[in-house]
């Protein structure tokens, strides 16, 4: 392969992931860390038991293009209510927001828990959708756009 | 050299005592007057009780933990009416990690909002005089289902609320649910919590206690589950304990299952028989699928259903249910209700008096039994004064090593998948002290698999997503 490849080659996306709240399920956490890996994503795995400002700090720390917020148990909803805030309070608005999981307690229509994590500033949210690949391709997408939409 | 033994017991348990109930949220709870309340329950609140009269049929339990007091009771009501032979209380997963003041705020707006945003009952919160409140008039077992490292304070107010069957262990309730807490610490609290559940004690009405088998509920070979059980059981014996409950979760191959249960239960009485504890009771409880869920509530109700045969075909003495609303988040009381009915329904159906048996079942009942010996016999010969510092040791050097635990401590070195019997089989045993033969019938058995070759993160999920 010759240098002029090379340099033209864009750079690896650089994911932070982790699960938030109190909530300790790992397994999809170690999963999409392998996933996002094997698609050519560098991954900052923060693991479980995050709270919102270790997400920001470590977006800020590895000079993040997105960050991927996983709940399982459900405590999402009160947590990320104020993530786009915090990032663009740190100047870090353009940094794209991901949640996906069981991201509210109960059963709850999707459209209505989309639209509120919408309203919190996420730009995609995967309500119980157990398709990973899906998250992955629409995380090139929108880095090929650059910009978030919120 | 520490085995296991009857004259083990935790040092300084009173003054830890004092220092536990101290806490504002003991409410000032006084163990003689918690004595004399367990002496006035009825009788079928203890596990033993009920299991000493249990028909041909395993026992029953479904899951269930709601923030709210009238909602735990309305569920609590609902549950026993659907003819559940165990009530469970979960409690929520700030509680299990000793957050009380986070629990409090999300009780606080769980009451204000009239929602849930908290993912159990928040026990410690509400505390022991209210709770027995949720419990007047019952007269079958509560079950305590948590996930807590440090549940001193929580059982503590548990047992003085009048729930007599405790789940958890240094081990299960530490490698797969948290990320950080010292294991020898968890194994020393929960030495604690066994101690206390032998002093409430009384000849007829035992406090119980049950392990909890399933682990991760990831690709958890079966050795490794045993191994843990067998632990658990001797550590709560050493203790004091009388009445204790293995357990195991479905592993996804029918022949595994019942291979499982029968060296679990062999080896378990041969442990504790074999070390001073041959009156200790044992019982043996069945996981329905811990893994993920499918979506379609049909497909969920038909892995209920099978689940349920194997409860049977195993002879469980209890079965843990799952709904088909488990994929979408906490069930409805009605949902719950419903599981426990139908999985009543297939167990009458279908009563499988003498078990089953075949080649294969044999022959892996004896690579599980010749596995778990090797590791138990390796840990028996760990140094230590006490038996949980071999453990503790054995965890260390990664013998006791979890898949798809969170704990950082957790060695990762043993890799598993599922062969195409969709049977759970070791890649790479890591540092765990099974035999080279045992290792290499395992990888021997992974060779039938067809997608060799995939991508790392898709054969996996395809192994995770089993029933999905």
């Amino acid at each position: 392969m010759n240098g002029a490849v090379q340099a033209a080659s864009p750079p690896r996306p650089r994911v932070v992931i982790g699960v938030i709240g109190d909530d300790i399920h790992t397994v999809g956490n170690r999963i999409m860390q392998l996933a996002l890996q094997e698609s050519g994503c560098e991954v900052f795995n923060l693991r479980t038991r995050n709270r919102p400002e270790h997400f920001c700090q470590a977006a800020l720390e590895v000079n993040a293009d997105a960050l991927f917020i996983s709940s399982l148990n459900g405590e999402g909803e009160y947590w990320c209510a104020d993530f786009r805030q915090r990032l663009q309070a740190m100047g870090l608005g353009h940094v794209l927001l991901y949640v996906g999981g069981n991201v509210v307690v109960g059963n709850r229509p999707e459209a209505e828990v989309v639209a509120l994590f919408k309203r919190y500033g996420f730009d995609r949210v995967y309500h119980q959708r157990p398709d990973i690949a899906a998250a992955i391709t629409d995380l090139f997408e929108d880095l090929q756009r650059g910009k978030t939409q919120s | 050299m520490a085995r296991p033994s009857p004259d083990a017991r935790l040092l300084h348990l009173d003054r830890q005592r004092e220092q536990v109930l101290s806490h504002p949220l003991a409410r000032g709870l006084q163990i003689a007057e918690v004595e004399r309340f367990l002496a006035s329950v009825p009788q079928r609140r203890f596990p033993s009780v009920v299991y000493a009269d249990r028909g041909p049929l395993p026992l029953i339990q479904p899951r269930g933990g709601v923030p709210l007091f009238d909602d735990q009771h309305a569920l609590t009501q609902a549950l026993s009416g659907a003819g559940a032979d165990f009530v469970p209380l979960t409690i929520d997963s700030c509680t299990r990690h000793n957050q009380y003041d986070t629990a409090m705020q999300l009780l606080r707006r769980s009451e204000e909002e009239g929602r849930s945003l908290l993912n159990g009952y928040p026990l410690v919160c509400h505390g022991h005089e209210l709770t027995r409140q949720l419990y007047l008039g019952l007269d079958k077992p509560v079950s305590l289902r948590h996930g807590t490292p440090d549940a001193r304070l929580l059982v503590e107010l548990a047992i003085a609320s009048g729930i007599a069957e405790i789940e958890g262990g240094g081990l299960c309730y530490c490698l797969p649910y948290s990320e950080g807490f010292p294991l020898d610490r968890a194994l020393l609290y929960w030495q604690y919590v066994d101690r206390i559940c032998a002093l409430y004690s009384t000849p007829g009405r035992p406090i119980h206690r049950e392990s909890f088998g399933p682990l991760s509920a990831t690709l958890v070979p079966p050795v490794i589950a045993v191994v843990v059980q067998i632990i658990e059981a001797l550590l709560a014996a050493e203790q004091g304990v009388k009445s204790f409950a293995v357990s195991f979760g479905q592993t996804g191959s029918f022949v595994q299952d019942v291979a499982t249960a029968r060296v679990l239960r062999r080896l378990a009485r041969d442990a504790l028989d074999s070390h001073g504890f041959a009156d200790v009771q044992l019982r043996l409880v069945y996981h329905q699928w811990m893994g993920q869920f499918p979506m379609q509530r049909d497909r969920a109700a038909a892995l209920i259903a099978g689940s349920a045969l194997v409860a049977g075909v195993i002879g469980a003495d209890k079965v843990v249910v799952k709904t088909v609303d488990e994929a979408l988040g906490v069930p409805s009381a009605a949902v719950n209700a419903e599981a426990v009915n139908n999985v009543r329904y297939v167990l009458r159906s279908f009563a499988v008096p003498d078990g089953v048996d075949s080649p294969a079942i044999t022959a892996e009942a004896a690579l599980i039994e010749s596995e778990s010996r090797a590791v138990l016999d390796a840990i028996y010969g760990l140094s230590g004064e006490m038996f949980w510092e071999s453990v503790y040791r054995a965890f260390q050097n990664g013998w006791i090593d979890l898949p798809f635990s969170p704990h950082v401590d957790n060695a990762n070195r043993l890799t598993s998948m599922r062969d195409a019997t969709q049977a759970i089989r070791i890649l790479d045993p890591g540092s765990v002290p099974i035999s080279a033969t045992d290792a290499a019938t395992e990888r021997k058995l992974l060779e039938s698999r067809s997608d060799r070759g995939d991508k790392t993160y898709r054969q996996m999920l395809a192994d995770i997503t089993l029933m999905a």
